[in-house]
């Protein structure tokens, strides 16, 4: 078995997350990664399992809230810890720019 | 000290008297936290409010045994108006418009938030160590870590600056810390407490419980804490008092013990004590037996394939935009996103969320994520079969004492493995409490775990007291 992503995978599950990675780092994240990934190998040690799936640990009956309005933010509040805003909204860069086929 | 370390039916006495005033009480635990500054428990203090609230407390009634009594909050709860870090970076600026539900709890009582304690970064981590602001110390000794996440609050109330703290637990962050600083400290059962203004990690798993020093202030803690929350719908009703069962005598008690719990992963040292503290329950007549169970060895890898899953999805809000720190003059919106979370998240926080999101990505969800769901099902199963035959679980709460503040962070597995024995608790979101039972050669901490079925937490109370008043720890870190 290989003991390290190649680099590619790194700069794959890097994208995945939204993360940049330097050069430097490049290096430590194949290894460390594949670390990682290989102790969640381990899950294919089990065997003898049910197919029932347990999300949460939680069995209660749920009940939504009743469909009232209920108190609000303030949004002047609310875009007080936006980095970024004017007026009543919240400013981002340009998310399409026609000269661009990537993007978010 | 002079009234911290009183019981706190005498304090509440004091207070109702007008012997003495919340304000005499912060002018202690700021004196405290201030020789104790080297501790780095803290990464916001909020002394200026807290005396305002004191004051304000003189002219009000004192109705219930908390009142004006301080508390130290884990600083992944949101606080309206004070500063909240979750110790990343990313939050470094970070002032929340809301009180969480916990928070509007302790106020409704009267308590006095004195600060907001240092953490693991997201709370991932099992040192404090992957903290922005530097790892708090052990107060048993300063080139030890206090465990984590919950390290700061540990820290802070293991130095006796102050009587009750916050902490949360994902996969053992109050239990761990809890018991490398000999703490009780509490993990309640998944919805006893809402989550909602705590900033979320894994959101199966997560839970916010109370630190003390002594079993009888975690359950007075934890009635304030519990109760159905309309704002979290895991939430439930709960109307009952967890004192009640402390003192009680035990009748027909019966104990397991999972031989994995005894294995050779725990140090020669732990094991000695806990078989120490069997014998106790052995010779008060507690019938112990040593069992076996399937799947809690894997524990761990169903933790980290779920709680990185989680995490990836729960950390996609941190993306420069509604709040929090932000890349400035961006190329576009995804220069944005990796920019500010590249510079803002630290290494831990940054493997954890690059492998939980290839955790979930395309036919992988599948491969591990689906079959770690039906195993965690499974784990509560066999929990549940044993608690048909028996009404606790115990073993050691850590494999090692606390170890040193110096040692590498170099393997990205070991925060895991450190949480190998508390980690199952959450899987299964039954409640679980370490309780201080000894010290090392080296005087270090060594804790108990005692597990009990859903909703049981009076029941664990009741064992913890008796345990307490036994063994009488009152472990003095002489801060």
């Amino acid at each position: 078995m290989k003991n390290k992503l190649t680099k590619e995978e790194v700069l794959h599950v890097a994208d995945l997350a939204r993360i940049e990675v330097t050069k430097e780092e490049l290096e430590k994240y194949q290894v460390e990664l594949k670390k990682l990934l290989d102790d969640v190998e381990k899950i294919n040690e089990v065997e003898n399992y049910d197919d029932e799936i347990m999300i949460a640990p939680w069995t209660n009956n749920t009940t939504l809230r009743s469909d009232v309005e209920g108190p609000m933010l303030d949004p002047k509040e609310v875009l007080l810890n936006a980095p970024h805003h004017t007026a009543n909204y919240i400013a981002v860069p340009t998310v399409i720019n026609e000269n661009e086929s990537e993007g978010a | 000290m002079k009234y911290l370390n009183k019981p706190i039916k005498e304090i509440n006495k004091l207070l109702k008297d007008k012997k003495i005033k919340p304000t005499d009480l912060l002018d202690e635990v700021y004196a405290s936290i201030e020789a104790n500054k080297d501790l780095n428990a803290y990464i916001t203090l909020n002394k200026e409010e807290a005396y305002k609230k004191a004051k304000e407390l003189e002219s009000i009634e004192v109705d219930n045994l908390l009142f004006g009594i301080p508390i130290a909050v884990k600083d992944n709860i949101c606080t309206k108006g004070l500063r909240t870090t979750a110790a990343s970076h990313i939050l470094e600026n970070f002032v929340p418009i809301y009180d969480a539900t916990v928070v509007e709890k302790i106020n409704e009582k009267n308590m006095i938030i004195i600060g907001k304690t240092n953490m693991d970064e997201f709370a991932m981590g099992s040192s404090s160590r992957t903290s922005y602001f530097g790892a708090p110390k052990n107060p048993w000794n300063h080139d030890k870590i206090s465990g984590g996440s919950s390290g700061g609050s540990a820290t802070t109330v293991a130095a006796g600056d102050v009587l009750f703290a916050l902490g949360s637990d994902t996969g053992g962050s109050i239990r761990q810390p809890a018991s490398y600083t000999g703490l009780v400290g509490m993990k309640p059962t998944y919805g006893r407490v809402s989550r909602y203004g705590l900033i979320a990690f894994a959101s199966s798993l997560d839970q916010i419980g109370p630190m003390t020093n002594n079993v009888y202030n975690n359950a007075l803690l934890l009635n304030v804490l519990s109760g159905k929350d309309n704002k979290d719908l895991t939430s439930i009703e709960t109307d009952e008092d967890f004192t009640r069962l402390i003192g009680k005598p035990l009748k027909d008690v019966k104990v397991a013990v999972p031989n994995f719990f005894m294995s050779d992963i725990v140090s020669d040292e732990i094991r000695e004590k806990v078989k120490e503290t069997i014998k106790i329950l052995e010779d008060n007549k507690i019938k112990v037996d040593y069992i076996d169970m399937k799947y809690i060895d894997k524990a761990v890898t169903l933790y980290q394939i779920i709680a990185m899953g989680e995490a990836s999805s729960n950390l996609a809000r941190f993306d420069g935009i509604r709040y929090g720190s932000s890349y400035e003059n961006p190329e576009n919106i995804y220069d944005l996103y990796v920019k500010t979370r590249s510079r803002g998240f630290g290494a831990e926080v940054k493997r954890r969320i690059m492998v939980g999101s290839y955790l979930l990505s395309g036919e992988n969800a599948k491969i591990y994520y689906n079959k770690a769901l039906s195993i965690r099902d499974d784990i509560a199963k066999e929990f549940d079969k044993v608690f048909e035959k028996y009404d606790y679980i115990i073993g050691p709460t850590t494999t090692t004492t606390a170890y040193n503040l110096d040692d590498p962070m170099d393997d990205p597995s070991k925060s895991f493995m450190d949480d190998v024995l508390v980690i199952p608790v959450n899987m299964a979101g039954i409640p679980g409490l370490n309780i201080p039972i000894g010290l090392s050669k080296d005087n270090m901490p060594i804790g108990m775990q005692i597990i009990a079925p859903k909703y049981e937490e009076a029941k664990i109370y009741q064992l913890a007291s008796f345990l307490e008043e036994k063994i009488n720890f009152g472990g003095d870190t002489n801060e």
